[in-house]
């Protein structure tokens, strides 16, 4: 059994509620931070521990907030970003729903830290039931004295927010998050100024993803060294995994970045297989917007070793030959599933999602979707495929925030990986309709391959 | 410029909340407030928001009219037109797709007797569909309200229309 930090004690009857979360040794280490340790000793405990943000970009979370800028006189601000949205990932809504405390102990910690006296939880506007569950959390806190002024005779005040969203994927992206705060449309800003420098109402802001944030509780309980000696690499301590498609077990599970992906989808204590006795066909390991792999590129890498569940070993192979890590968004496909259909969805999403800001990605994701309809509903023409592959190659890295990237990639990917799966549509326009293209020369390792051509 | 006083008016309860959420941001930033302050007045004044409404909002907020259209038309949680009293929107994104939303979407379709973006006759039911709700391992789903119903079947479906078309003769 891997080492859990953060999902340890979610199975703890009434752990929702501050007595028994704190009966259970909850919000030491907001005693410890305020108690014992400068706001920048926390900060190089956070950059010892090597923690890298969770969201899906992994950068290093220490070194973000060493980056706030400290005018004089001027207000900083922490937000937490808890805008969920990326398909596959639901790991954050777990976390807030089954261990609130969890949450507010690490943004007070963190809030300490960057010198945050008013801090924003910014979630998604459909996880409307979630909201009410972190007000509860945080107005215990504060009658506890977690919160409020003079945290535990600290002289340290601070005052935790739930700013509601109201339906935006690209609010997850931290400038357009800022200006969704402030009460504008979502459009992400031109960086630099990054938020560190220039954030909410032109202040210093950091914004870290909720289980980033959470994460810094065992950081600062157990110390930043000895949670970097968990994992392996540069990918330390724990990650949430939110797995779902055709398993047996779909889910949220905590693992330390050690164990292979084989060992995450067939072992009962993760995924427990293929649903219904099915073959692996693909897999999307990190959130829509990363590439999709084919069951033997996901299991293994181009040197034939066992891949594992972390930064580095599933990018393994970049992505001609790997993927991401990403948000922890485990999607996985069995040999029923068509991955044009597939693809398709995911286009929508992003056409759907797109701020309509720059032209390559409002104009392209339109593009592509459409394009990728006809080819579904059998009505495709082979030279559509080269022209998917030119649309998102041109909407890659023009765009002002990385949602252009995350339309591209998956499109990308799924022609890489599957191009004779997209031809067999073009080619088989009524049969496409009535079956699916099958495993083919992707099939699954692990069992023997029956292919469906 | 001078926006017109509004003939809607929130409950006193409604105004101090207004005030609080208000409170919550910087001095002169109230216009942060826009998001929650638009899901309550959603709320309050029938399921959508009607120009009307907005500009009532505007005038809470002390903003122009235009800085509220821009944002009710921006997000997808904001109906701009009139809904039914129980609206489903369900997922059909990637993951939901994978565990058959087609199907569920399909039967919700015929068994109301409305397409995607359709309203019963009777103003009851709304079909909306959306994307990634973030339940992809509870799939297939839908949002009703303030609640999340997962792992949806057809049989389930049948019983959500029971529950809605009960609770509602209920509390009429």
């Amino acid at each position: 059994m891997a080492r859990k930090l953060l999902l340890d004690k979610v199975d703890i009857p009434g752990i929702r509620s501050y007595d028994v979360y704190r009966r259970e040794g909850g919000y030491q280490s907001v005693e410890k931070a305020i108690k014992q340790m400068t706001p920048d000793q926390v900060t190089d405990e956070v950059k010892k521990s090597g923690l890298r943000g969770r969201g899906g970009a992994g950068f290093p979370a220490g070194m973000k907030w060493s980056f706030i800028a400290k005018p004089e006189g001027v207000p900083r601000h922490l937000v937490c970003n808890a805008d969920e949205s990326e398909p596959g990932t639901f790991k954050d809504r777990y976390l807030m729903e089954f261990l609130p405390h969890l949450l507010i102990e690490g943004l007070i910690v963190s809030s300490y830290a960057l010198g945050s006296h008013v801090t924003y939880i910014y979630i998604r506007g459909e996880y409307a039931w979630i909201i009410d569950i972190l007000e509860t959390a945080i107005s215990e806190a504060k009658s506890n004295g977690f919160l409020g002024k003079n945290i535990l005779g600290s002289g340290f005040d601070l005052e935790i927010y739930v700013h509601r969203g109201a339906g935006a994927y690209i609010c997850g992206e931290e400038t357009a998050l800022l200006e969704s705060l402030e009460g504008k449309r979502g459009n992400p800003r031109i960086k630099p100024p990054f938020p560190a420098v220039r954030g909410a109402w032109d202040r210093p802001t950091v914004v870290n993803n909720v289980e980033t944030l959470a994460a810094v509780v065992p950081i600062i309980n157990f110390g930043g060294e000895e949670y970097a000696k968990i994992g392996i690499g540069k990918s330390t301590g724990t990650k949430l995994i939110s797995a779902c498609g055709n398993i047996n077990k779909p889910g949220v599970y905590e693992i330390d970045m050690t164990i292979s992906v084989e060992d995450f989808i067939y072992s009962d204590e993760y995924c427990g297989g293929i649903a219904r006795g099915k073959k692996l066909k693909a897999c999307i390991p990190g959130g829509s917007s990363v590439p999709i792999l084919p069951a033997n590129l996901l299991l293994r890498t181009v040197k034939g070793e066992k891949r594992l569940m972390n930064y580095e070993s599933l990018s393994d192979g970049g992505f001609a030959k790997g993927s991401m890590l990403g948000s922890g968004g485990f999607i996985v496909l069995d040999e029923d599933q068509c991955v044009v259909k597939n693809t398709l969805t995911l286009a929508r999403f992003y056409r759907h999602e797109s701020c309509g800001q720059c032209s390559p990605c409002r104009e392209g994701t339109g593009w592509m979707e459409k394009i990728l309809t006809n080819i579904e509903k059998g009505k495709g023409k082979s030279s559509d495929i080269d022209l998917l592959w030119e649309i998102q190659r041109k909407i890659e890295g023009n765009t002002i925030c990385p949602l252009g990237d995350a339309a591209a990639w998956p499109v990308a990917a799924a022609i890489r990986h599957f191009r004779d799966e997209f031809e067999w549509h073009v080619s088989n326009p009524e049969e496409s309709q009535i079956r699916n293209f099958g495993l083919a020369h992707y099939a699954d390792p692990l069992v023997p391959a029956v292919a469906a051509v | 410029m001078e926006t017109p006083l509004s003939e809607l008016s929130f409950p006193p309860e409604k105004l101090a909340k207004v005030a609080e959420l208000i409170s919550r941001y910087p001095e002169g930033k109230q216009k942060s407030a826009i998001l929650p302050v638009l899901h309550i007045a959603q709320e309050h004044f029938g399921g959508w928001l009607s120009p009307e409404v907005m500009d009532y909002v505007a005038q809470l907020l002390h903003i122009l009219p235009v800085e509220v259209y821009e944002v009710a038309t921006f997000y997808s949680m904001y109906n701009l037109k009139p809904v039914g009293k129980y609206v489903f929107e369900v997922c059909q994104t990637g993951p939901c797709m994978i565990n058959g939303s087609d199907e569920i979407i399909q039967y919700i379709k015929s068994t109301l007797n409305i397409g995607v973006g359709e309203t019963t006759h009777d103003g009851m039911f709304t079909l909306k569909t959306v994307e990634c709700l973030g339940a992809c391992g509870y799939a297939p789903m839908m949002q009703l309200g303030k609640t999340y119903r997962e792992h949806l079947t057809k049989e389930k479906i049948d019983s959500i229309i029971a529950e809605c078309r009960k609770f509602a003769s209920v509390n009429n």
